[in-house]
């Protein structure tokens, strides 16, 4: 898989490929406008992760100018504005999702993942992950091929954890992912704990592979 | 209060009645003395030519006998009689106040009188002339009726001078100061002060108009700084943010560092919410989010409940939402969303564990109440970074951006203490 990091501050570019590049994931980056539209020109991404703010152009035009190609690339908008005038142009302009600036590289990674998904499977959309097949369209979860019955919540971070495996999670990152921008409303975020708890016990009965882990003082890992 | 024109009235009417008051007695005497001088003169003159008259005719005693009869007759007051004793004497001048048979009010009148001596056939007579005068007691109840009534007719002019200057001179200032009541920096609207032909307020607009110009520039300048300065603390918040993740990742990390870095990631966010907050305070100020629709302010409320769930449940509330019918308001749907969730994460934050929420809704209002010991400082509540609380996880801005989006769109933030419980009310019109 390829993705395209358009992002003209250097360091936080830098992360996003450190953070992003795995056994599946080939990360580029692209620092201005021009070096940009030169690469969208010359190759196909399966996600361009796009910050509207840039030197030399408006980030929207990139993403106007994808369509205007007709490809199929997926786009991010990525945005230090937290203006919701951009997220509302850039969803109407064609973007798949939009993320606001500062985020967790977490989350980044878990709405690249579930792009990504949503691009590659159109009718049947499942996550097989060893004994555990998660169908998107369906919501549903199935350990060892019997169906378990997880909240919202519960589900929403089996899909958060799935997507960051290997990856060390902070409460914070997790409260965010559950609770949106108004999680940084409140400084205890204990409540997190309580869901992997349960999600962690409703899995275990049916015996799963206890990839979850605990990493002490910080947070959860998914161990494949 | 009195206003402005009417201090100078008052004082003015002060002064002309005193003046006029003094006035009074002055003309009096003044008349009097005229009157007496006029009279005195005109008896002396009198006295002169009967005194030539009688000597030069040579009556015998008898005859001036006669004389002084008819005399009386016909003129009262005017006599020559035979002097009792020859001392002899100057002529001397009084006065004297008799009944008099044609005053047909009190009967009573002055007289200025002339008593002189004069040798009639080697005899002394003492010749009397007596002219009438007015009494001063008349004199001053003229006066004064008349001086009254100019004093009426001059405070009348007073008023409708004042009146005239009022709606000529003054309307430039008037003007000038309803445009300044009016005037909020906070708006953006420029002043208009009308220019005046009259110098000082033409220099008093002039001058108000270069502090206004002055403030406004202050004010844009501070706005604009409070907005590039947490844009520009955007990227290396995201970077830190960013950087923390990378760092958790690593393996072989000690519990101590684990646990530095963990207590990073609290100050960080907080760092995060304020400058979150401060753009969001910036950009309200500086007018963007104009977009607006017709809201729900009901349906705005139960995702709130629904997204701060956890939270509700964590601190075990009873929270009852009270909320029935819809309550439609035009606004912008974000800033619609950041007030409701402000208040309702405040509520939150602030009320102790197992405590009481209640969100019910009156004509026009929704009214948000949680339990709590002591009403809050009234005065500090929505200004920012006043802490009402010891409590420092909030960033002391919410209320105030509660109060900046109600601002904006003239809806009334209100809070009071109830029997143990903080009402927050916005009152949308």
């Amino acid at each position: 898989m390829k993705i395209l990091i358009i992002e003209d501050e250097q360091e936080l570019a830098e992360d996003m490929v450190k953070y992003l590049t795995n056994e599946q994931y080939l990360c580029e980056y692209a620092s201005d406008f021009q070096t940009a539209m030169k690469k969208i020109y010359e190759h196909d991404y399966d996600c361009i992760l796009l910050d509207i703010m840039l030197p030399g152009g408006d980030g929207l035009i990139i993403l106007e100018e994808l369509k205007r190609l007709n490809k199929q690339d997926g786009v991010i908008i990525i945005s230090a504005k937290n203006a919701i005038e951009d997220k509302i142009k850039g969803l109407k302009l064609g973007a798949d999702d939009y993320l606001a600036k500062p985020f967790h590289q977490a989350e980044l990674a878990a709405r690249v993942e579930s792009l990504i998904r949503r691009k590659q499977f159109d009718s049947n959309n499942q996550i097989v992950q060893n004994e555990i097949i998660i169908d998107i369209n369906a919501k549903t979860v199935k350990v060892h091929n019997v169906p378990i019955n997880l909240t919202k919540k519960e589900y929403d971070l089996l899909l958060f954890f799935i997507g960051n495996k290997n990856r060390v999670l902070s409460k914070g990152a997790l409260a965010e992912h559950l609770s949106g921008d108004f999680a940084d409303m409140f400084d205890n975020h204990d409540f997190v704990y309580a869901h992997v708890k349960n999600l962690k016990r409703k899995l275990k009965e049916k015996e799963y592979g206890d990839y979850i882990k605990t990493i002490y003082g910080t947070g959860y890992k998914w161990e494949k | 209060m009195t206003r402005l024109l009417n201090k100078p009235l008052k004082a003015f009417a002060l002064y002309a009645m005193i003046i006029l008051v003094i006035s009074i007695p002055v003309y009096v005497l003044v008349i009097d003395y005229i009157w007496k001088s006029e009279l005195d003169e005109n008896n002396w003159l009198t006295l002169q030519h009967t005194k030539q008259n009688l000597q030069s005719k040579q009556f015998t005693p008898v005859e001036i006998e006669n004389i002084n009869q008819i005399w009386g007759e016909l003129q009262p007051g005017v006599s020559i009689v035979k002097a009792e004793n020859t001392i002899f004497f100057k002529d001397s001048i009084y006065e004297v106040i008799r009944p008099n048979v044609y005053d047909e009010d009190d009967g009573k009148d002055r007289f200025r009188s002339l008593k002189s001596l004069v040798q009639l056939n080697g005899e002394p007579y003492i010749l009397t002339i007596e002219t009438n005068v007015e009494e001063s007691d008349e004199t001053f109840a003229a006066v004064a009726l008349i001086t009254l009534l100019f004093f009426v007719i001059l405070i009348f002019g007073f008023i409708l001078l004042n009146k005239r200057i009022a709606a000529k001179t003054w309307y430039s200032f008037y003007q000038t100061l309803s445009s300044l009541k009016s005037f909020e920096l906070s708006k953006d609207s420029a002043i208009y002060l009308p220019e005046s032909d009259i110098q000082e307020f033409q220099e008093l607009n002039q001058s108000l108009h270069y502090l206004i110009a002055n403030n406004v520039n202050t004010y844009q300048q501070q706005k604009s700084f409070i907005e590039n300065a947490s844009h520009e603390l955007q990227t290396p918040i995201a970077l830190l943010k960013s950087k923390m993740d990378l760092l958790i990742q690593q393996k072989d990390i000690s519990p101590e560092i684990r646990e530095l870095v963990n207590s990073i990631a609290a100050p960080l966010s907080r760092l995060s919410r304020i400058n979150k907050n401060l753009l969001l305070l910036a950009k309200v100020e500086n007018h963007q989010y104009s977009n607006q629709e017709q809201l729900d302010i009901k349906e705005f409320i139960e995702t709130g409940i629904i997204l701060f769930e956890d939270y509700l449940n964590e601190k075990q509330f009873e929270l009852s939402n009270h909320l029935t019918k819809s309550l439609v308001v035009n606004a912008n749907s974000f800033l619609l969303e950041t007030l409701i969730y402000n208040l309702l994460s405040n509520t939150i934050r602030h009320t102790q564990k197992g405590g009481k929420i209640n969100i019910y809704s009156n004509e026009n209002s929704i009214v948000i109440s949680n339990s709590g010991k002591e009403s809050l400082d009234h005065t500090q509540l929505f200004k920012r970074f006043s802490s009402t609380t010891k409590d420092k996880i909030s960033s002391g801005l919410g209320l105030a951006i509660i109060q900046e989006i109600a601002n904006k769109y003239e809806w009334k933030v209100h809070y009071s203490f109830e029997s143990g419980f903080h009402i927050f009310s916005v009152s949308f019109n």
